[in-house]
């Protein structure tokens, strides 16, 4: 950051508690109320900031700045309280040092969306959130570094994939000087002189070399590095959004893109899951969700639900992408085998997904902007304190009409994007034909696209059941 | 035909022990108006007449706009007012009561999978 207030507030050694500590003090009130507040989601702060507000909020930030989230995460805040008293001696293990896990995780984050209502439970909103930071403590707690925030968080991992499209990334404003730096400290950290060797300041724990960092992905913007540069070196810069995802590079912490099958598996989730949360909010999936239920003579929801998970996460991602690889090897005439083509364009498709995110979040977040005004004033009214007056129900946000040209644009822009990227990677994957490889992968994405702007004129149908009517 | 179009099992409130029941139509509810019809008995299963009853209609999807409305007297505790659903899905509907005494009273009613017209 050039800019000079914020130069020096991001160069401040407390930023990261002072954003955090709000954060933990809302997360609490959030439990407090999911638990023991009104049973009605659009009366309870746990249902009404998580579903509505934070997601809104973070794919907003992302898309403007970049992954502050993280930067604030107050789960972070409680790990490091508790590691003051619990010093974590494991290493995680190495057959879990990739992203299969916190797939797994998110995509079962979305699953349990889906299957549990969660939109519309305080209750098990509430959990979930005690789930986090009991999670982040256990993981934490037995091992080092960040291993909760590089390997299992699910938040973390939509944050490190979505901030590729971010204009800001944390990266290093003269690589001459790093040239030149004999400590390293930006991934070594600070310790004390002496025999003592306490940590005073900490280096990157995602394994994330400043010099040698490319891009958003894993990077958590806690700005430890920054701290711990003794040249000033390091700093929250602008660029191009999107442009890691058009380049290969050796990535420190990382390694290739086009060699991460589990990134790319994270990538499939992050896009596709796009729709799939999307259309679980429309007409049309509980007529298809019946039929379902009707071929497999169910009456639950879980099974027809694991279908279609199953259907849009993983067989129409298999067939789409397994059809425009073949068709860039023998259209294009690809030297790479069929699973690192597939794995090296799957990547083009991240813009698209953010683009779907962002639509249906700020659709949420715009037309329920206020919600939050009389839901905080019922809470505390509910504690007998009336500082706030009475809640003003009627309060609710943007207008939809207003929004919709807005979630059309975002949609745009997704889609602008993700052709960009994957003309770039078809340039430098096929400079005699780029045409013709980026041909099938454009394709694929105008797919996607139709799809995503169909469901946004869907009449919207929000129900726990499909069984219900 | 209040118990007969979408009825619920009638909800005392064991403090003031006056029972609401509620029964809404058309059945199935679609988007748009819709007839929320609310009776109260006390504890002697006697109508309890000159109560002020308002209706507030929620989606079960945090920050979507409410609806409000009022029901009206007609016969000695039965309540009527209707509702404008303005959307498919689940809602919710809350009926607040207040006696003629001025004690305040609260039910929620689920109203499950609203229809699209």
């Amino acid at each position: 950051m050039q800019v000079p207030l914020l130069r020096h507030l991001f160069h401040w050694r407390h930023l990261r508690t002072v954003l955090q500590i709000p954060l933990l003090i809302v997360s609490v009130a959030m439990i407090l109320d999911g638990l023991l507040g009104p049973s009605l989601a659009p009366k309870n702060l746990a249902t009404t900031l998580s579903w509505v507000h934070f997601r809104g909020a973070l794919v907003l930030v992302l898309l403007c700045a970049g992954n502050f989230f993280c930067l604030a995460c107050p789960f972070m805040l409680a790990r490091n309280m508790a590691r003051r008293f619990f010093h974590p001696r494991l290493n995680w293990p190495q057959k879990l040092r990739n992203k299969w896990l916190s797939v797994g995780l998110f995509a079962l984050i979305l699953f349990c969306y889906e299957e549990f209502s969660l939109w519309s439970s305080p209750w098990w909103t509430a959990w979930l959130i005690v789930a986090y930071f009991l999670a982040v403590l256990v993981v934490d707690g037995l091992f080092k570094h960040a291993s909760f925030c590089k390997f299992v968080c699910p938040i973390g991992q939509f944050n490190f994939v979505a901030s590729a499209i971010s204009p800001l990334e944390v990266k290093v404003r003269d690589l001459e000087v790093c040239d030149d730096c004999g400590t390293k400290d930006c991934i070594r950290g600070r310790r004390a002189p002496g025999p003592s060797l306490v940590v005073i300041q900490r280096g990157c724990e995602l394994a994330l070399f400043q010099p040698l960092k490319v891009g958003n992905m894993d990077c958590t913007f806690c700005l430890d590095c920054v701290h711990a540069c003794p040249h000033d070196n390091i700093g929250i810069l602008s660029r191009l959004p999107a442009s890691e995802l058009m380049v290969d590079p050796r990535r420190s912490g990382i390694g290739r893109f086009s060699q991460r099958k589990d990134l790319a598996a994270l990538a499939i989730v992050f896009s596709f899951g796009a729709l799939l949360n999307a259309f679980g909010m429309v007409s049309p999936v509980y007529a298809l969700e019946s039929w379902l239920a009707g071929i497999l003579h169910v009456n639950s929801k879980a099974p027809v639900l694991g279908l279609l998970f199953v259907m849009f996460l993983v067989l129409e991602p298999a067939l789409l992408l397994g059809l425009a690889a073949w068709l860039t090897q023998i259209w294009g005439g690809s030297r790479r085998a069929l699973v690192p083509l597939a794995v090296r364009y799957t990547y083009g498709l991240v813009p698209l997904g953010f683009g779907m995110w962002l639509a249906h979040y700020s659709f949420h977040f715009l037309t329920g902007l206020y919600t939050v005004v009389p839901v905080t004033q019922s809470a505390f009214a509910r504690l007998g304190r009336t500082v706030f007056g009475s809640p003003r129900w009627t309060l609710l946000g943007i207008p939809m009409r207003a929004v919709q040209p807005l979630e059309v644009g975002f949609l745009v822009l997704g889609l602008a994007g993700s052709l960009l990227v994957i003309h770039q990677l078809a340039e430098s994957d096929c400079a005699e034909r780029p045409l013709r490889a980026f041909a099938p992968w454009a394709a694929v994405s105008v797919v996607l696209w139709l799809a995503a702007m169909w469901m946004m004129f869907q009449p919207m149908d929000m129900r726990g059941t499909f069984l219900a009517g | 035909m209040l118990l007969a179009s979408g009825c619920r099992k009638p909800a005392v409130e064991t403090q003031s022990a006056v029972a609401i029941e509620y029964g809404i139509s058309p059945q199935p509810v679609r988007v748009g108006s819709a007839i929320l019809t609310v009776k109260l008995r006390d504890a002697a299963g006697k109508p309890v007449a000159g109560a002020l009853v308002s209706l507030e209609a929620n989606m079960s999807h945090p920050g979507m706009a409410p609806v409000f409305g009022e029901a009206r007297e007609g016969a000695p505790g039965q309540y009527q007012g209707a509702l404008d659903f303005a959307m498919p899905g689940d809602w919710v509907v809350l009926i607040h009561v207040t006696l003629r005494d001025g004690r305040k009273l609260e039910r929620q009613a689920s109203v499950p999978g609203v229809a699209a017209n």
